[in-house]
């Protein structure tokens, strides 16, 4: 296996993906496809670093990622990568990169090849070893002779990681990147993301496994039935769900006293002691409870053992966002 | 295991596309375009006409004329309209129905290089599998060499003609072969035959002259003049070049 290319500094498009002002800008966008409405109405704009697209299956996370790449016209509203419209202004293609959805990839080639052939359409002068430092990025051997059809799925889609990031574009887009790797490369690639992202590129990925999501970072698009649910911190778009209370966990040594105490204090919904030392509470105070719970613990001389908040984690927000 | 970066590669910056693309695009899309199925149809074709043409020339009385109406009537309704269609038809369509277009559209590479690369590739690919053939069953009917010779013509500017149509009409529809089909046998076979009008739409009128011009044989179809048969195959061949890179600007990419 040919050696990984030594790590050097990125090279910054001259457009800049650590500018300060917006990698990704989605204005107004609307595609619809027949009688279906797959993207409606949906703005955003993304920063430098990794932001997950959620949604759930049918949800517009494809169409709205082939929107940001131009590989679709929108049939209203903008789209602007590094200011630049990517259907009509194919110059920006240098500096975008993908992973798109589909598993197929050109089937009378080598990984090398079509890496290398990715390369040099993206204006890379030196591709073939531009390719066999992206392939050796994603722990494949550049040196392997065999056709594509003969890789597994795994391996083909790590040969469409290293295809959409042979040419260090400053926008990468990632059209479920992790699916088909076993866990020690799902770890790997997500790795691989998080570093590019800290490198000021701006890197949208989309999944539907929310663990994996999670180890991104917390910046999240939650697209549903094609309109934009929420963006932003996906802690903060919690605290924003005021219609939701939030549930929390307390582990003490006198639940019923504590509890009797957080009722009268006003500060909580409801609660439940579900076992000898456990209390579940509903609230949508969910800053106040917390000098509340201290309060109270002193005042009934109880040991707090936990706090924990059982739904402000990606998978409630998420479930609380696409339940709505 | 800390991730190794992608090596930083030096880029080229230039406005234009990339140097080197053009040549990178005909050498994809030729080495996706020859499959043996599609060559042992097209060599099974050419093969039958060689047969039929060394019938002709034991049987026929007059091998020039006998000769000619076959080369017209079989080489140039059937086997170059069908090999540029199998080959010209999937070289973009290809990469629409498996959905690896993108893997293409997604450069900085001009439009027309890469409509131009796929049609390219599809003539270089079917010319070899038309030409060797028909000019061999055109020498076997014993008609001499101004068919030989027309046949060698009219297949290379036929091929372009139809290569550019079909490389479009790929890019354009599903199931491009039944279109393809469709228009060889309704408008090249029978509408063509209408009037004079619509036969100056129809490619087979142009390759028909030429054969007609060459040997004096009268061809249906075949009344217009040599240059007209040379150049206006040709001309629609680039100008399809340049629809399919119009095409490739609307295309919505899967």
């Amino acid at each position: 296996m040919t050696a990984p290319a030594p790590t050097t500094p990125a090279d910054p498009a001259p457009t800049g993906p650590a500018s300060t002002s917006a990698m990704v800008e989605v204005d107004g966008c609307t595609r619809w496809f027949g009688d279906v409405v797959a993207v409606s109405e949906v703005s955003f704009t993304l920063q430098a670093g990794v932001t997950a697209l959620l949604g759930p299956n049918g949800a517009g996370k494809s169409t709205l990622l082939r929107l940001l790449c131009g590989l679709v016209a929108p049939a209203r509203g903008t789209v602007r990568v590094l200011g630049r419209d990517p259907r009509r202004d194919i110059g920006v293609h240098r500096d975008l990169g993908l992973v798109p959805q589909q598993e197929t990839v050109f089937d009378r080639l080598t990984a090398l090849e079509l890496v290398e052939t990715c390369a040099l359409l993206r204006g890379i002068s030196e591709p073939r070893d531009a390719a066999a430092g992206a392939l050796a990025a994603v722990e494949l051997d550049p040196a392997d002779p065999r056709h594509l059809p003969t890789y597994s799925r795994g391996m083909r889609q790590r040969v469409k990681v290293a295809q959409a990031i042979v040419h260090e574009p400053a926008v990468l887009v990632l059209d479920e990147p992790l699916t088909g790797l076993d866990p020690r490369q799902r770890r790997h690639m997500t790795d691989l993301f998080h570093r590019l992202g800290d490198e000021g590129r701006c890197v949208i990925v989309s999944s539907h496994v929310l663990e994996e999501v999670e180890r991104f970072g917390s910046d999240v698009l939650v697209i549903v039935q094609g309109r934009l649910a929420a963006e932003g911190d996906y802690r903060a778009i919690r605290d924003l769900m005021d219609d939701r209370p939030h549930r929390i966990r307390l582990r003490t040594d006198r639940p019923h006293e504590v509890a009797g105490r957080l009722l009268a204090a006003g500060t909580v919904l409801g609660l439940e002691v579900t076992g000898a030392d456990t209390v579940i509470v509903e609230t949508d105070r969910v800053h106040d409870l917390r000098g509340t719970v201290a309060s109270v613990a002193r005042v009934v001389d109880a040991h707090l053992w936990e706090v924990v908040p059982l739904d402000d984690d990606l998978d409630s927000v998420f479930r609380y966002l696409v339940g709505r | 295991m800390t991730a190794p970066a992608p090596a930083t590669a030096p880029r080229d910056r230039s406005s234009g596309s990339p140097p080197g693309s053009f040549r990178r695009l005909y050498a994809v899309f030729l080495r996706h375009q020859l499959t043996w199925g599609r060559a042992a149809v097209i060599l099974g074709l050419g093969a039958l006409a060689v047969v039929v043409g060394l019938a002709l020339r034991s049987g026929a009385d007059d091998q020039v004329t006998a000769g000619t109406e076959f080369i017209n009537g079989f080489a140039f309704t059937t086997v170059v309209p069908i090999c540029a269609l199998v080959f010209a038809s999937s070289s973009l369509g290809d990469t629409v129905d498996d959905r690896t277009l993108v893997y293409l559209w997604l450069t900085p590479v001009g439009r027309w290089r890469v409509a131009g690369a796929a049609t390219l590739a599809s003539i270089t690919v079917a010319l070899p599998l038309v030409f060797v053939p028909l000019v061999l069953a055109a020498a076997a009917t014993g008609a001499g060499p101004a068919l030989v010779g027309a046949t060698a013509v009219a297949c290379i500017v036929g091929t372009v003609g139809y290569a550019g149509v079909f490389a479009a009409l790929g890019l354009r529809v599903r199931r491009a072969l039944l279109w393809g089909i469709a228009y060889i046998l309704i408008w090249e076979g029978f509408v063509a035959t209408a009037s004079d009008t619509a036969a100056k739409l129809s490619l087979r009128a142009y390759t028909a002259s030429i054969l007609s011009q060459y040997t004096g044989v009268g061809l249906r179809l075949g009344s217009l003049t040599l240059v007209s048969g040379i150049v206006v195959p040709l001309v629609v061949g680039v100008a399809f070049v340049g629809v399919t890179t119009w095409l490739l600007t609307r295309v919505t990419v899967d």
